[in-house]
């Protein structure tokens, strides 16, 4: 179980450890050692003192992108040993000190025999201070926000909810950095996404697939509104083969991130982007599918609980801001260390 | 440094198998300087492609590893220069 190494691992040794977003899960989010979620959206801490780090070891993970930000920015002052069974991926993004051509339970197991007992309290209590930061800057607003209601505090109420014993499918997106963001997850597997293949239409397919793959366990499909509609069909075989999946829809009536985008470094010229929307409740209905909408903020929970509580296959819409937008954000060239709190003022 | 390399790649004679490999070499922006393609005389299942490639000897481990990932593809296999581009070609061209 590459959970159990991974604790022992990390407990033995005192390095504190973050996830990419396909290695969410591998650790739990709330164990002492965890600092977060790396990447463009990631949480602060981690990504600051990516290029503070003076080892990094690299778990499995391909040094994509929206983890490295600008690859010649990335963790110059680090020394990178990098294990994955994949030896294509030695040197291929960033040049390592060492690799371990390994299967990534075996190599920690290994590691974790020949390192001593450590602890690192300073260096913890940093990603701590920087996660503070980004609590004040960001996520308060995003739990706190009175108005609109907002992807974070949904995603975060399902979470309490769910108490990571859910499966939870994304697809891809706003709503799908949120809940890699604010999902709390105990085991591995229990988050799937597309990721590198950034496949809009993903989630519904993939939740279905999953209640088959896991039968018995909760399955969650977490959609924005432009992604549930590529896969829409798909209603049809859950109605046929009568498939338990929740479908949560994140309804903020655009294209969410390339909105972002468009907002912030396009001058605000939307293009292509503004949703207008079929009625998700009839054409659920039409097929069977018991379908409620959450509008206000005083509805939310009863209807999560409703929405979990279901036997059969629910959908649940709830519509959220229409022109929030995600932070922390690494901006596209930028390095890791450079990755904004807040929206650039001008 | 960039010199010219000779890359030898068997594979399936699949369709599409071709753009595939070009694509790895594309996306890396190794520059392919002559090529040849065809497939084998006893199994039209079963092809190869022989190519002077212009790049660095760290990008063609890099593109090995990864063309060699392609499932179709069983044998991959580079050499420094264009000598052996040249007599595998010819030896091809011969057989046409």
């Amino acid at each position: 179980m590459l959970l159990i190494r991974f604790g022992f691992f990390s407990e033995k040794t005192g390095i504190p450890v973050a996830a990419t977003l396909l290695g969410l899960g591998c650790f739990p989010t709330d164990h002492p050692n965890y600092v977060g979620y790396l990447g463009m959206h990631g949480n602060y801490g981690p990504n600051v003192l990516t290029n503070q780090c003076d080892v990094l070891i690299a778990v499995g993970m391909r040094f994509d992108d929206r983890v490295t930000g600008n690859v010649t920015k990335y963790a110059k002052q680090a020394r990178i040993i990098h294990i994955d069974i994949d030896k294509a991926e030695i040197n291929k993004i960033i040049k390592v000190e060492t690799f371990i051509h390994a299967d990534a339970k075996e190599a920690l197991d290994a590691l974790t025999q020949l390192c001593p007992v450590n602890r690192f309290p300073d260096w913890i209590n940093e990603f701590s201070r920087l996660n503070e930061l980004e609590f004040e800057k960001v996520i308060r607003k995003e739990f706190h926000s009175g108005g609109e209601l907002r992807m974070a505090e949904v995603i975060n109420r399902l979470s309490q909810k769910t108490d990571g014993r859910a499966i939870v499918v994304t697809d891809v997106g706003q709503h799908q950095m949120v809940t890699s963001r604010y999902l709390k997850l105990r085991d591995p597997r229990t988050h799937i996404t597309s990721g590198g293949a950034g496949t809009m239409g993903f989630a519904l397919p993939a939740a279905m697939g999953a209640c088959y793959g896991v039968p018995g366990k909760q399955v969650l499909a977490v959609i924005g509104d432009g992604g549930f509609q590529m896969t829409v069909q798909e209603l049809g075989t859950i109605m046929q083969y009568k498939i338990p999946v929740k479908i949560l829809v994140l309804n903020n009536q655009f294209l969410g991130m390339v909105r972002q985008w468009q907002q912030l470094f396009h001058g605000k010229r939307y293009s292509f982007t503004e949703m207008d929307n079929p009625d998700f409740i009839k054409l659920n209905e039409a097929y069977g599918i018991t379908a409620r909408r959450v509008t206000k903020r005083e509805d939310l929970d009863s209807a999560l609980t409703e929405f979990l509580d279901s036997k059969t296959s629910m959908f649940l819409e709830v519509l959220v801001g229409r022109e929030d937008n995600v932070f922390p954000m690494v901006p596209a060239g930028a390095g890791v260390g450079d990755v904004l709190l807040e929206a650039p003022s001008n | 440094m960039k010199e010219e390399f000779t890359l030898e790649i068997e594979a399936d004679n699949n369709f599409s198998v071709l753009n595939r490999i070009i694509n790895i070499l594309n996306r890396r922006r190794v520059r392919i300087r002559r090529m040849m393609a065809h497939e084998d005389d006893q199994d039209f299942r079963r092809g190869a492609v022989v190519m002077l490639l212009f790049t660095t000897p760290e990008m063609m481990d890099r593109v090995t590893d990864q063309l060699e990932k392609l499932i179709e593809v069983d044998l991959v296999r580079f050499q420094p220069g264009s000598s052996r581009y040249f007599e595998v070609s010819e030896r091809v061209s011969d057989i046409d």
